[in-house]
This record gives structure tokens, C-alpha cells and sequence, in this order.
């Protein structure tokens, strides 16, 4: 097959040329539709559930809201697991679906189902799910600031609640209409509102009780229409507006007539702006501020959106009051520009340097070119393919593309057609089929070895296909790149190759041997024989290589997933359960001046507590902080790393009291906040129903743990220290007074939390009206105990007569697994092997820790993916170099070639490994896919050289001179793909720009290897093949006809 | 072969070369070798559970012991392996934050070396222990810190963390009742004719204020059919008339004249509140407008057997401006007392089971674990725990207890 489809490439070459337009044309299209993003998702398939519960503490949220959700959604099909976490005012489901799960088809049954409990929950509590977005989904984050000095209207300062209702009312709304926006999510400011504080003196004054004033607003806020009347032929509609507009018409509601004369609100209440309860604030540059983030639907072009949403920015700045400035602070495109850029500067590099390499060795540039043609003809093929399975371009993907590598199967073609057309030609110029035939044959002679080598990449990248979970996600869009690319490559030697050396190589071929190879030559002659004489030398040394090289890859750190620098710092701000959003405000501030000395900052800002939409719910104690650096050129010193900047502002920030940090990235950190299982090595998670004996039962894990030897940073998961004042009531004296206990709770919910009493309208804004006491009265907890609580007959009791005050620390936060509560308890492993770990603790836990009934452990951690990713490698591993000898040995029909061939891959590695050590650095799966492509090139090569060696023996029929005269006619292609595929990476290797990180210890590891593997193939090769042939006497004839 | 070895390394140097990345630096910082060795606290737990100090073949193992007794020093002491049971001067000094020294001397309790005297919380010491044994000395140092932490000036000043001197203070705590005003009974003079007659003449109107003795109205009396005058039996304001000239006054009450200076609230007190109630308390009365000082002049038992009991307060009404009939709230005092040592309530904070305050000793901050007496809404009596004169934080004390727990402190005795 492979005969007729060179032969029709030959034949018909200009068809086959005018293909290429095709593809340009196709390739080009597809660019436009490429998602370009910084990194890969590593998002699962996930739908969060929220259910807003104003005032409701964890314990009811969980009990009302979370239970019954959580019972809801038994039985989805390809439901993976739920976890919830209920906290103050929000209750949070995540359902997490199987890997291939339509996100869209699981929101629908989710929906389904959702609807089907409306009944099951308190009246006004509306379950919402999530935006449908996923960790790469917060493209940009913008502040809505008051420039200094600026009042509103009635010549007050513009402040929190101000800003904010512009963010509401002004930019949201014409924000989310920018295609690929699914969400705006708005934090920090106060949502405007109407409050009614009632004094309770004055409400006792007049006999009034807090729902008579609830009643009485809620009974005169209302528009009516009534209809219509026909009048003389036309038609009028007839409506009664009754909605309170402004704070003087609330004034003057009438609540009561109390001897005759009204009692107004005004009489007894104060009415203004408040501020509401709030669950989360912003700050920026140590102030308030208000922020808003925009959320990219899942699958847009994060670059597109962003961009969109940055413009869309602009244009709404006019429509703002004036000294109100919208400023973008985190802007998702210079993240992917930067990373676009460092791919974009290592591919056109990498391409120049081949082209260079190619014309200084063929000698020829038509040669050159068309080689170097394969480059971008298959990088469109390769967006083409991108496109079609879904893989975004990111620095992963695109990361391991190596111009080389493409390029080597048509170099080797190349090659062999230009040596042969020029020996051909030392007769004079060739006629056309001579010449068709000639550029048929040489093709031929050489496109088993190359496409075998080819099939033999692509197969060595099947291992990482078999990596799951978050590496997975990483890497498979890796090895789809490079795989399309290598077979886009293929099937471009095969037919674009050929027939553009037919057309365009027509003249007179001067196969100029450039002197580099020339001198190559020279050197490496007598430097083979030299070789082939110290033959025992030259292995023993080989061996000896590849043994220090594996004590050496010992010796090498190891880390599992590259870190991706996003050019930008974000720390968790972590404070002790219980602090309040004012103070964490306060502490922020602090912190966010001493960020902002640092000369290498731009700006800083963060997010504390909860958003509008609960993407990510942290309690007021918790503080996302986003630190946006100058560019570099503008850093005092901007060679500093930014390891060290990292390092000193962690000094820095540690000096100030109350805070404790985690440093990390923008996108790392929303990831971590999404796939959020458990992070440490062994999770042991405790479940059951009473949280207090979850409690006992994780303290007794915690401390058989601590026994086991090898256990580290053991952590029971915190989930008391909420300090909760409880209103008990005393039910017998509640009767004697004629009450019940829900008119206590009402009345303390009323007061406290404040209750909703309708709307505000002002246009299309509107705004809760809020009955609650008044700041000073609500805040003064010792004088609680004397709120008068009105009785049925007018006169009063004292809320400590009817309930028992008490102040206790309670649960803050209540996390629950597939339904059932439960409590974590994680630790990590020190010089100890896992398994052998989490064994002994499996054994000791179960002996010494006596679980109550209805209670059950369940370990967890990322021993389990480690466990089941080395058994799927230990399998697969294997199985694919298989392959490659199974390959090999059908390319030669004898298993001793396949074997000297496949000497090369671990003497390829050696150099790998040498060259990580050299620039210390870890091993990590980039390195893998590094030591994955070598393997390849390395089989590349010496396939090439056997094969030809062979068939000069076969030809010749002394083994020596057929070793040493096929090594030298291969010096050249040898070299050639060498030199191509390692300094294709040179630039990645040397990069230093954004997302570098993750290619430099691939580019490293190939360079070195290449070396190493060249070397081996150009010395212990020939020598292998030499000894292994010597007592084959006679070549047997059979063993050649294959292939 | 020669040729291998060099080739290769000066290829693999050319291209590392030139790379501007060389290994990234280490970053440990050694930030953890800051204390000296010898100040180490010693980590391993011997068979009770206690420190286990060992030199030279003797050992110590110190426990502080507080099951169901106040924490005490327990100490097994071996040498060579075996336990020794007497001859041994084991002493233990403990200095505090401050300066404060505590030292133990140990004596043998039939099981172990039991300290003399109770280790007071917290405990957060610099711990240093002897051991006199068979004529050698043995010492041991270490630093076993809790509640403690650190914070150097400019960042406490910038985080405005404030101190204050613990002192003396003065208490009131109130409770906060509420009740309408009246007029006593004696504050109100309702003005009858004597003789019953014709009213020949009004002097005052409605809402008149009048003094004692100013004639009111004359009658004519239908006996005598003399004239006689009605006079105020008070100083007072006009609130009720109920004639004009012209009429039969009989027996009804012809004039009301109240004394509105002074008004009556009637505090209800319910029985949680009864027992600290008492007369003669001082009370601040609360209305729109008013805030002055009564006392508490009555109790008595409500009508119409209602739970609560009536207080009775004054109040001075000279410019009119109370009415009765008006709701006012009461502040009770309960409690007013002297106290050698009070701390302000915001430098309260709860740290485990304990109400501290947070001291201060430059740049250090401990917690003190405090017995509380009488509170106020400002003050609270400090019974034990802290000495007058110890300077406390007072403003943002939160963020020093945020500062010791965010570190995990450990209670590890």
C-alpha cells in the first residue's frame, strides 16, 4: 500500500502539491476557532448546588436545606460523589460526575430533580445551580472605585454601598451581555437597603410588635392594576400605585391608630440606608473596595472573553458617575499572551534553527526548504486536529511540539533523495521518469525505516494516555498534540515529500557536501575504527554510563506535576474560625500595605468570605489574596527569581500578627478550590451523625496516627470554633406569659437578623426593605438580655425572663460526603513507603479505635491515585515497550536487530538523566515526556543506521567494512535528525518566559539524551552489531525478504 | 574512546552554558536554627507520659499532672535503669514572662517525686531542673512556651494594638427594666365645692399652671348664697375642668389640679431580675429627651397579681417635659462597688475554656487566664490571674489570640 500511495505521490505530484492548499486552506480556518487558553482544565465534571439561607447558622442549613438536596440526588446516573458544606447562610452541594459526563445533561437532571423538592424545603429558599464555568472560568476581575473627595448626590461620600449599587445596577448588567460571560460575580460593598429600626422603648410605647410594623410596611408597598374601562370608544387602564418610593414616604406608614390618633414609622422606628448582613467584603491596596469577577462560560476562548469583557470595561466607564473608576486588576490575556508568546518564540526558533541546520548539512536550500516546508504544513494539520478532538492550545499542549522531531522522518527522505539524485546525475542531467523513478526508489528504500520510527514515537506516547485524574487532564492534550502532529508529519513524508523533491529537484543537483559533515567525517572515520578495536572499552564504558545514570536519576528530586508560573502571586489569608469580616477587613488592610511596599508589586487585592454567587464559599475568617506584579523590566532587580520574592514576602507578611498564609497562583488556587479533595498523602475520613463523637472518633485517629511510624503534619479537620450565642427559650415560663417559642425565635430573628418587609423600587433598581433593631441595641449583647419582648395584652416581658442566653462555641462549618456527615483527618508520609504506611495505619486504626455504632472510616488521599497510577504504569509501561520490539523485530525479521536497536533507548536516557542533573532539576511527568520522545528519536536513529548497515552487508557481504561504510554514509542523516530534533528544543530549553517551567525540563531532557543518544548510536551501535553478527557467516536470505 | 568521554561533556556543556537558569538557589532559609541547642525541649515521653531528661546514665522524666487535682509536678527519677527513691535533690525553676520565678522543690510520695505547690496556668515558662544525685549535678534547660507570641513594636503600633495599666476600677452593672410614669395619688388634687351652688366665675382654664392657694373659681353657695372662693390645695397645673360659669357645682369634682414636677415610673422588675433589686438603688431613667438619676424609692407588688414587682422610681419633672402615661426604661444599679483590680471589657477574650487577657512585656504577649468577679459593660473585677500594674492589651486584643492560635499553640505538658 505504502508503494502505491508513493507512487501516486510521485506520479501525480502536482495533484498532490495542490493538496496542500487544502490544507492550508482548512488549517487556517481552523486557527481561528483553536481555543487558546494559558493551561489546560483539570476541572472535573461538576455542578454546585447553592441554596442562599439568610441567618441560618450551619447546624439548621445542613438539617433544612443541605439533607434534602443532598437525598435528592440519589441515584443520578454517572454520579461520581457529593460532598456539601453547610455554613452560616449557605448551604453548598457539589455534585461531582464520572470523567465524559455531559455537564449540560447533568445539569438537567439536576434541575429535574431539584424541582421535585421545592416542597421539601423552608418556603423562600431557592436552590440555585452554579454558573457553568469551570476552574479556568475567572477571566477577569475588576474594582469599582471612588476617586478621592468624590460625594454623592446629597453630599455624602461615595461609599461602599454607593459603589456597589452602581456595580449591581450599572456594570453588571451590561457586562454579562458580552458573549462567553455567564456570570458576573460581585463582592465587597454593602447591598443597598431600606432599614426600619425600630426602637423597642417606642414600640412598647405604643403597644407595638415588630410584625404589626413588618405587616403594616409589607400592606402599603403595593401597585395594583384594576383593569381597564371602555369609554367612549377608548380604552383606559386603571391602576393604583401604592409603592413607598423614598425614606419620607416609609416615614410615614401608618402602623396603628392609638386613641385615636396614627401611629406613623417615623414614631417609632428610624428609617435609612443600612447595610446588610454581608457574607464577603473586597479590598484593594489595603481599602475597601467592590469587585467583580467575570466567569467564562465552560469551552469559550478565555482570551476572546476576556478581551471582550476588558473592552466592554471601557465603553461602560463613560456611562459611570463621575470619579467612579472601573479598573480591570486581573485580566486573563496577558496570562495567555505571555504564555502564547513563550510558545510561539520557542516554535518560530525552533523552526529557524532547523531550517539553518538543514541547509548547512543537506548543502541544498530547494532541499532545505521543502523540508522545512513539513513544518508548518503539519502544525496546520496538527490545529485541525486540535480542533476537531477539542484540545485547547495551551503550554502543555503545545509544549512538547518539536519542530525536529516532525521534520525527521522528511529528512531522512530528503536526505536519500539527493544523495541518490546526485550520484545519478554524475552521468549528466536525468530525464523526467528516470528521475520520478529515482525519487520513487530512494523514497522507498528509506520510508519503512522512518515510518516505523515514526509509528514507534507515537506508540511510546501510549503511556501517558493511561495517566487519570488531574495529570491526566494535563498531559493527554500533550500527547494528542504530538501525536497528530508526528502523524500529520507521516502522512506528509509520505505524499508532499516525494512529490515536491520530484517537482522541484528537476535540475542539476549539486549535492554539496558542506564541510561540517565533510569534517564530521574526517573525525569520525578513524575515530570508529578506533572504537571498533577497543570494542570491550568502549561497552564497558557504555555500561558503566548507563549504571552511574541510574544511581543518578535516584538521586534526582522529583516533583509529579510541573508548576505553571502565572506571572502572579495569590495567597490564602487564613485567620482562626470565628474572626468577623470587619476585623478580617482590618487585618487585610494591614497585610495588603505591606504587600504593597514591595517595589515589584503592581497591586493588591482580595476577596474575603463569600461571593454573591457562592463559587467559592470560604467563611469571613478567609481571605483570597491576589498580588498582580510589575512587569519585569520595571522590578529594581529583575533578574530576581520569583522563588525569592515568593520567599521574602512571606517573611515579610509572617512578621504581622493573626495571619497565616499559603502561597500560591491565581488559577492553581481556583483549581485547588474546585477539585478540592483531599490534598495530603492519607485521608482517613471519619463519618457518622453526631458531630461531637465525629469529633472524638477524628481525635482518636489523630493520635493512633501519630504512632505510626513515618506520619507527618497530621491535621484533624477544624470544624468547631464558631463562638455561637445560643437563645434558648424556657418553655414552661414562655406559656405562663402566653407565648410560644416561635414568637420568641421570630421575634430575636426579626431583631437580630432583621426580616424582609418587601421591595424598594427606584426604576429597575430595587432594594430590600429590612425591619431589624438598631445597630447599637443589635450589637450590645450584655443588654440583650432586656429586650423587651411584647405580650399579647400590650405590656412587656424581658427576653432573660423567657430565655437562657448562652454563648459557646458551636460548629462552624458542617462538611458532608455522599450524604453522611463526616470529619477528615489527614497526614502525610516522611521516609517511609506509602503503601507500607497506610497499611500499618489501616491495621492499627482498625485494632485500636473502637467506632461507635452507625459510624465507619474511609481512607482517602492521593495514595490512591499514586497506587492505581503506578499499577496502570506498571502495566502499560511494559506492554509499550513491547511494542516498540514488536515493531522492531517486524521492520527486521530478527529479533538480535531489534534488540541491538533497542539498546539505544536506555543509552539514549543516560544523557537525559545527566542533563537534568547537570541543570538540577527534578524529575517530573514533563521530564517523562521528555525521556518518552527520546526513546523514540533514539530507535529513530538507530533503525536507520541498522537497516542500512544490513543491506550493505547484504550487498558486500563483509560484515566490517559494511559496518564501518553504512556508518559513515548514515554520519549525515544521523547528525541531521539529531541536530534538528535537539536544537528544536534549544530555545524551549533557554526560555524563561512565562510557562517555560513547563517545557524547559522536557526540552533539557531531550537535548541531552539526543547527545548521548547519537553518540551511542554513531559508536556502540555499529560495534554491537558488528560483535552480535560476527558468527553469522552467511547472511540468510530468508531473514531479509521480510518487510 | 578517548575521544567519547570529552566530546560529550563539551557538547552537554555548550548547551548548558549558555543557559541564563542555573540551579534554582535553596530555599531553606534555616529559618529554624535561631534557637540554641542546649534549649531545646526535650521530645521524648517516657512510660508516664511525661519529658524524659536524660544525661550521663541519670534520668528524669517530669510530668505535670492535672487529673482531678490542680496541676502539680510529678517526677520518676532513675539512674543506671533503676528508679531511685530518695537522696535526691531534684528542683525545678520555672521563670515567667516578666520575671515572675516559681520553684519546686520534689519530695517522694510513695509512687513518685511529687513538686511542692501548684504549677499555675498558663503554663508558658522558661523551665530549668536539677538534679542533685549521688554528689553529681545534673541541669537541664529548655523553653516550653504557650499562649505566647511575639510582635514587634511598629507592627503591634500599625495594627493598633493598644495597652493599658491593669488597675483598680470602679463596677456598676444595671439591668434595664421598663415602666410608664404616673402621678402618685398625693400629686393630684381633685377640687370639689364645698357647698354646693352656682359657679359665678372661673379663674383658670385647662392646662393653667397655679400655685397653692390661687383661687380657682367662685361659688355661690345655694345655702347662704354667699360667695365663697375655690382655692388650689396645690402647687400644680390645670388638668381636668369640668364646669363653667353658670353651673350647679354638687358633688363631682370640679377641678383637677396635678403636680407634674415630680412623676412616679413604675419599673417592672420581673422575678429573674426581683432578687437583685433593692430600694435605695440608684436607677438612670431613660426617655426621648430625659436621662437623669433616680432612686429606687419603693417595691412593691404589682396589681392585679401580675408577675413582675413594681419599682418605684421618682422623677423630677421641672420643665413639663414627661407626661404620664410616657414609657421609660430604667437602668437599675445592682452593683456598684470599688474594685482593687479591674481590666476593660474588650481586652477579653475566651482562649480554650479560659476568659484571658493578653500582657504585655515588650515585645511579648502572653495570655493570662483570669478568675472574673462583678462585670459591668466596660469594666470586670479581676478576681486572680493578673497583677495591678501588668500592662494588657486592650484595643484589638482579637488579633493577638488570632496570632497564638493561628500557630496551633499546643497545650503539651
Amino acid at each position: 500500500m505504502i508503494n502505491a500511495i508513493l507512487r501516486f505521490s510521485v506520479e501525480r505530484r502536482f495533484l498532490t502539491l495542490s493538496l496542500i492548499l487544502v490544507l492550508i486552506g482548512v488549517g487556517l480556518w481552523s486557527f481561528q476557532r483553536l481555543p487558546i487558553d494559558a493551561v489546560p482544565d483539570i476541572t472535573n465534571v461538576q455542578v454546585q448546588i447553592n441554596t442562599e439561607a439568610p441567618g441560618y447558622s450551619p447546624l439548621e442549613a445542613e438539617q433544612r436545606i443541605t439533607f434534602p438536596v443532598e437525598t435528592a440526588l440519589y441515584g443520578l446516573p454517572d454520579l461520581s460523589y457529593t460532598r456539601s458544606i453547610s455554613r452560616y447562610g449557605l448551604s453548598q452541594v457539589t455534585v461531582v460526575f464520572e470523567e465524559g459526563t455531559d455537564l449540560y445533561f447533568a445539569r438537567n437532571l439536576i434541575n429535574e430533580r431539584l424541582g421535585s423538592i421545592k416542597n421539601a424545603l423552608p418556603p423562600g429558599l431557592e436552590p440555585e445551580m452554579g454558573p457553568i464555568a469551570t476552574g479556568l472560568g475567572e477571566i477577569l476581575m475588576y474594582t469599582v472605585e471612588a476617586l478621592p473627595g468624590v460625594t454623592q448626590a446629597d453630599g455624602s461620600p461615595l461609599d461602599a454601598t454607593a459603589l456597589r449599587e452602581i456595580q449591581d445596577w450599572i456594570i453588571k448588567p451590561q457586562l454579562a451581555q458580552v458573549p462567553g460571560v455567564i456570570e458576573i460575580n460581585t463582592i465587597g460593598g454593602y447591598d443597598k437597603q431600606y432599614h426600619v429600626t425600630p426602637s423597642p422603648q417606642q414600640l412598647l410605647q405604643f403597644g407595638i410588635t415588630m410584625d404589626e410594623l413588618v405587616e403594616a410596611l409589607r400592606a402599603n408597598n403595593v401597585n395594583r392594576g384594576a383593569g381597564y374601562i371602555e369609554r367612549n370608544g377608548q380604552q383606559l387602564l386603571v391602576r393604583s400605585p401604592g409603592q413607598l418610593a423614598s425614606i419620607v414616604e416609609i416615614e410615614q406608614v401608618v402602623i396603628a391608630n392609638r386613641h385615636g390618633a396614627p401611629v406613623k414609622v417615623s414614631d417609632v422606628a428610624e428609617v435609612g440606608i443600612g447595610k446588610e448582613l454581608r457574607t464577603g467584603a473586597a479590598t484593594r491596596d489595603g481599602k475597601e473596595t467592590v469587585m467583580g469577577t467575570a466567569m467564562m462560560l465552560v469551552g469559550e476562548n478565555s482570551r476572546t472573553v476576556a478581551q471582550a469583557v476588558a473592552e466592554k470595561l471601557e465603553t461602560i466607564q463613560p456611562s459611570l458617575p463621575d470619579g467612579v473608576k472601573v479598573e480591570a486588576v486581573y485580566d486573563r490575556t496577558t496570562l495567555v499572551d505571555k504564555a502564547i508568546a513563550t510558545v510561539e518564540k520557542n516554535l518560530l526558533e525552533g523552526a529557524l534553527l532547523v531550517i539553518v541546520v538543514l541547509f548547512l548539512l543537506l548543502g541544498n536550500l530547494r532541499a532545505a526548504l521543502i523540508t522545512a516546508a513539513v513544518i508548518p504544513l503539519s502544525m496546520l494539520a496538527t490545529i485541525t486536529g486540535m480542533v476537531q478532538t477539542g484540545v485547547s492550545a495551551n503550554l502543555m499542549s503545545l509544549g512538547a511540539l518539536d519542530f525536529g522531531l516532525i521534520v525527521d522522518g522528511a529528512v531522512i527522505i530528503v536526505e536519500n533523495c539527493i544523495r541518490r539524485l546526485s550520484h545519478a546525475q554524475h552521468n549528466g542531467k536525468l530525464p523526467l521518469r528516470e528521475r520520478l523513478q529515482l525519487v520513487f526508489e530512494a523514497t522507498n528504500e528509506v520510508i519503512r525505516p522512518s515510518l516505523f520510527g515514526v509509528a514507534i514515537i507515537t506508540v511510546v506516547y501510549l503511556p501517558i494516555f493511561a495517566l487519570t485524574g488531574v495529570e491526566g487532564k494535563m498531559f493527554h492534550p500533550m500527547a494528542a498534540t504530538v501525536v497528530m502532529a508526528l502523524l500529520a508529519a507521516m502522512v506528509l513524508s509520505l505524499t508532499v515529500v516525494p512529490a515536491a523533491v520530484a517537482v522541484f529537484m528537476g535540475g542539476k543537483i549539486s549535492e554539496k557536501e558542506s564541510p561540517v559533515i565533510s569534517g564530521a567525517k574526517s573525525l569520525y572515520k578513524p575515530a570508529l575504527l578506533v572504537a571498533m578495536k577497543l570494542r570491550w572499552l568502549v561497552l564497558g564504558a557504555a555500561t558503566a554510563l548507563l549504571l552511574v545514570c541510574i544511581w543518578l536519576a535516584t538521586t534526582l528530586g522529583s516533583e509529579f506535576i510541573p508548576q505553571l508560573d502565572e506571572g502572579d502571586i495569590a495567597l490564602h489569608a487564613l485567620r482562626i474560625p470565628g474572626t468577623g469580616l470587619e476585623q478580617s477587613i482590618e487585618m487585610q488592610s494591614q497585610l495588603e500595605q505591606r504587600l504593597t511596599a514591595f517595589p515589584e508589586v503592581d497591586k493588591v487585592f482580595a476577596k474575603i468570605g463569600t461571593p454573591e454567587v457562592a463559587t467559592d464559599p470560604m467563611p469571613p475568617s478567609v481571605a483570597d489574596n491576589f498580588v498582580i506584579l510589575k512587569s519585569r523590566d520595571q522590578w529594581p532587580n529583575p533578574d530576581k527569581t520569583k522563588d525569592d520574592l515568593v520567599a521574602e514576602m512571606e517573611e515579610a507578611v509572617t512578621q504581622l500578627p493573626g495571619n497565616k498564609y499559603e502561597f500560591t497562583q491565581p488559577i492553581e488556587m481556583r483549581f485547588n478550590e474546585l477539585i478540592s479533595g483531599v490534598r495530603a498523602d492519607l485521608g482517613i475520613k471519619v463519618f457518622g451523625d453526631d458531630m461531637d463523637q465525629l469529633l472524638a472518633s477524628a481525635l482518636e485517629v489523630q493520635e493512633v496516627l501519630e504512632t505510626v511510624e513515618g506520619a507527618a503534619d497530621i491535621q484533624v479537620e477544624q470544624v468547631t470554633g464558631l463562638p455561637m450565642l445560643s437563645v434558648h427559650p424556657k418553655r414552661m415560663v414562655l406559656s405562663r406569659y402566653g407565648l410560644n417559642v416561635e414568637d420568641l425565635q421570630a421575634l430575636v430573628a426579626t431583631g437580630i437578623g432583621g426580616e424582609n418587609a418587601g421591595l424598594i423600587y427606584e426604576g429597575d433598581r430595587r432594594f430590600e426593605l429590612v425591619v431589624r433593631l438598631p445597630e447599637a441595641v443589635r450589637r450590645d449583647i450584655d443588654s440583650l438580655a432586656f429586650l423587651p419582648i411584647p405580650l399579647p395584652d400590650g405590656s412587656y416581658v424581658p427576653l432573660s425572663e423567657v430565655a437562657e442566653l448562652e454563648l459557646a462555641p458551636a460548629p462552624n462549618q458542617i462538611s458532608r460526603e455522599n450524604g453522611k456527615r463526616r470529619v477528615v483527618v489527614t497526614a502525610n508520609v516522611r521516609d517511609r513507603d506509602l503503601g507500607g504506611f497506610v497499611e500499618e495505619a489501616q491495621a492499627r486504626i482498625a485494632q485500636e479505635v473502637d467506632l461507635p455504632d452507625g459510624y465507619w472510616l474511609d481512607y482517602g488521599g492521593t495514595f490512591e491515585q499514586l497506587q492505581s497510577a503506578s499499577a496502570r504504569l506498571a502495566l502499560v509501561v511494559p506492554i509499550t515497550l513491547a511494542i516498540i520490539i514488536g515493531l522492531l523485530i517486524m521492520a527486521f525479521g530478527s529479533i538480535k536487530d531489534a534488540l541491538i536497536i533497542f539498546t539505544g533507548v536506555p543509552l539514549a536516557l543516560t544523557g537525559g538523566v545527566l542533563s537534568l542533573w547537570l541543570r538540577d532539576m527534578p524529575l517530573s511527568i514533563s521530564a517523562g515526556v521528555g525521556f518518552i520522545a527520546l526513546s523514540g528519536v533514539a530507535v529513530l536513529n538507530g533503525l536507520v543506521m541498522v537497516a542500512f548497515i544490513r543491506d550493505l552487508w547484504r550487498e558486500q557481504g563483509d560484515l566490517v567494512t559494511a559496518v564501518v561504510e553504512g556508518a559513515l554514509v548514515r554520519l549525515r542523516p544521523v547528525l541531521m535528525t539529531a541536530l534538528v530534533a535537539s536544537l528544536g528544543f534549544v530555545p524551549m530549553a533557554l526560555n524563561t518566559g512565562t510557562g517555560a517551567e513547563v517545557q524547559r525540563p522536557l526540552a533539557t531532557v531531550v537535548i541531552g539524551g539526543i547527545i548521548s543518544s547519537t553518540l551511542l548510536t554513531l559508536f556502540v551501535l555499529p560495534i554491537l552489531y558488528s560483535m552480535l553478527h560476527r558468527n553469522d557467516r552467511k547472511h540468510k536470505a530468508v531473514e531479509e525478504a521480510t518487510t | 574512546m578517548q575521544l567519547i568521554k570529552p566530546l560529550y561533556w563539551i557538547l552537554v556543556a555548550t548547551c548548558l552554558a549558555i543557559s541564563p537558569l542555573h540551579a534554582a538557589e535553596d530555599q531553606h532559609d534555616d529559618q529554624d536554627d535561631h534557637k540554641e541547642a542546649q534549649h531545646e525541649a526535650p521530645e521524648t515521653k517516657g512510660p508516664h507520659g511525661g519529658l524524659l531528661l536524660q544525661q550521663d546514665g541519670a534520668t528524669v522524666e517530669l510530668q505535670i499532672f492535672e487529673q482531678g487535682v490542680p496541676p502539680e509536678y510529678r517526677a520518676w527519677v532513675t539512674k543506671d535503669g533503676t528508679p531511685v527513691t530518695d537522696d535526691v535533690d531534684l528542683n525545678v525553676q520555672l521563670t515567667r514572662l516578666g520575671g515572675q520565678e516559681d520553684a519546686f522543690d520534689f519530695a517522694f510520695q510513695g509512687d513518685y517525686w511529687l513538686g511542692n505547690g501548684v504549677v499555675t496556668e498558663p503554663h508558658s515558662f522558661d523551665v530549668e531542673v536539677t538534679l542533685a544525685l549521688n554528689g553529681k549535678q545534673y541541669q537541664w534547660q529548655w523553653e516550653s512556651h504557650e499562649g505566647r507570641t511575639r510582635i514587634e513594636a511598629d507592627i503591634a503600633e500599625q495594627a493598633g494594638i493598644r495597652t493599658a495599666e491593669a488597675g483598680p476600677g470602679s463596677i456598676e452593672r444595671t439591668l434595664t427594666a421598663y415602666g410608664r410614669l404616673t402621678t402618685a395619688p398625693e400629686q393630684i388634687a381633685r377640687v370639689r365645692a364645698r357647698f354646693p351652688g352656682v359657679i359665678t366665675k372661673v379663674n383658670v382654664r385647662l392646662g393653667d399652671r397655679v400655685a397653692k392657694g390661687d383661687r380657682l373659681a367662685q361659688v355661690e353657695s345655694n345655702e347662704s348664697l354667699k360667695t365663697y372662693d375655690l382655692r388650689s390645695p396645690i402647687d400644680g397645673v390645670v388638668i381636668e375642668r369640668e364646669i363653667s360659669v353658670g353651673e350647679i357645682a354638687g358633688e363631682q369634682p370640679l377641678f383637677a389640679i396635678a403636680d407634674l414636677t415630680t412623676l412616679w415610673a413604675e419599673l417592672q422588675v420581673f422575678p429573674g431580675q426581683r432578687s437583685e433589686v433593692a430600694v435605695d438603688q440608684k436607677v438612670y431613667v431613660k426617655a426621648e429627651g430625659v436621662d437623669q438619676q433616680a432612686t429606687v424609692n419603693y417595691l412593691l407588688p404589682s396589681p392585679d397579681n401580675a408577675p413582675y414587682t413594681l419599682a418605684r422610681v421618682k422623677v423630677e419633672n421641672p420643665e413639663g417635659a414627661l407626661s404620664p402615661g410616657l414609657l421609660i426604661a430604667g437602668d437599675i444599679v445592682v452593683e456598684s462597688l470599688e474594685v482593687p483590680l479591674a481590666v476593660n471589657n474588650r481586652a477579653l477574650q475566651s482562649f480554650r475554656d479560659w476568659t484571658v487577657v493578653f500582657v504585655q512585656v515588650d515585645d511579648t504577649y502572653e495570655i493570662r487566664p483570669l478568675e472574673l468577679g462583678h462585670s459591668d459593660g466596660t469594666l470586670t473585677e479581676v478576681l486572680d490571674g493578673l497583677q495591678a500594674g501588668d500592662r494588657y492589651v486592650v484595643d484589638n486584643s482579637y488579633l493577638i489570640k488570632a496570632d497564638i492560635e493561628k500557630s496551633g499553640a499546643s497545650h503539651d505538658h
